[in-house]
């Protein structure tokens, strides 16, 4: 009798146990579904499979630098180290950069002078968007009013004044040297912010812009603060 | 009683490891079940420790309870009258009823055994 009671109560408890367990399973489903459409997951894809090909690029040029290494390894590592260093300045734009590129002035614009509008600095909203804009771009290096445009460059509002990388640009006019790597780029930039409605929004700041033709030989001036990477980390290896 | 634990150890267990899921719509139902075998079993404890436990009560019971509760929450979902509260209500009432008869029961058990200690 006795036997027959525990055998019922396992029974039941087994069941119960089933059933709350299934229960927690199905309560903790994690409820993001997802929503997204046939374009949005054309464009997830487009994302990713550029992605691979900056990565493909990537792996390219470490070969080639690998490869060098090897090559130099026999008779100067110092040399391989120092181009390395050379190259890895230029990207992060802590040297001097000649090459194809245009120039770009901002000036007041016709009518501001005419009707003796006080000449105002060029907001930092406006200057981000420009710089955003440009940097649609890529492989692009360039310096508004000689200072130079890189990664972490902060373009803001410092009392009042438009600063960049904590110093502040000077009233309009201002120029802006844009070195594009190479002409048939540097064509295109031309063509691109000629046409930019970027223009249209300097106008209502009284500012017009004028773009130069490309030339083969500007001279974007290096980043001359110092870098400061205080919270960046190297990312740890998986 | 052991032995009843293992049950539902193993319960337990099969249900995590499987990774069986019931579409969400379902875990209402599932939630209820679970409540009414929960009265079950505590009513078959209580039965039993009252020395009134029948066997097919206590199995039909908890078939019997499941099926009604699930049904209720159905046919509420079908009317759209929330009738799961009203099983919820009976079930939770009647769960704290046992299990409050059974620690009555326990306490008076071991008060009793501490008496006959301390009389012999």
């Amino acid at each position: 009798m006795k036997k027959k009671v525990v055998s019922r109560f396992t029974m039941i408890l087994f069941v119960i146990g089933l059933m709350t367990a299934i229960q927690f399973n199905t309560i903790n489903e994690p409820d993001s579904r997802d929503t997204r459409d046939v374009w949005e997951i054309r464009q997830e894809l487009s994302r990713e499979k550029q992605l691979h090909s900056e990565l493909l690029s990537e792996i390219g040029t470490l070969d080639e630098t690998l490869a060098k290494y090897e090559e130099a390894s026999n008779d100067s590592p110092e040399q391989a180290l120092k181009e390395t260093v050379q190259e890895l300045q230029q990207e992060a734009g802590l040297t001097e950069i000649t090459g194809p590129g245009l120039q770009v002035n901002i000036e007041p614009s016709q009518e501001a002078i005419v009707t003796g509008q006080n000449i105002e600095q060029i907001s930092p909203a406006l200057l981000i968007r420009f710089v955003n804009e440009i940097n649609r771009f890529k492989g692009i290096d360039l310096s508004i009013d000689g200072k130079r445009i890189i990664n972490t460059t902060p373009i803001r509002d410092i009392n009042g004044r438009t600063t960049i990388n904590g110093k502040p640009i000077g009233t309009p006019p201002v120029e802006v040297k844009i070195a594009a790597g190479s002409m048939e780029n540097a064509e295109k930039l031309y063509n691109y912010l000629k046409a930019s409605p970027i223009l249209d929004n300097f106008y209502i700041d009284n500012l017009s812009v004028d773009v130069m033709q490309p030339q083969e030989e500007i001279t974007v001036e290096a980043y001359s603060e110092e870098l400061k990477l205080e919270h960046l980390e190297a990312a740890e290896e998986e | 009683m052991w032995l009843s634990i293992l049950g539902l150890i193993l319960g337990v267990s099969l249900g995590l490891l499987t990774d069986i899921r019931i579409p969400p719509e379902y875990a209402n139902y599932l939630s209820i079940a679970v409540l009414a075998a929960l009265d079950t079993l505590f009513g078959g404890i209580r039965a039993h420790l009252q020395q009134v436990y029948d066997d097919k009560v206590f199995v039909s019971g908890f078939f019997f309870n499941i099926l009604l509760a699930a049904g209720l929450a159905f046919l509420g979902v079908h009317l759209g009258v929330d009738l799961y509260l009203a099983a919820i209500f009976a079930f939770g009432v009647r769960l704290f009823q046992n299990i409050a008869v059974i620690r009555r029961i326990l306490i008076s058990k071991w008060s009793d055994k501490k008496e006959v200690r301390e009389s012999v």
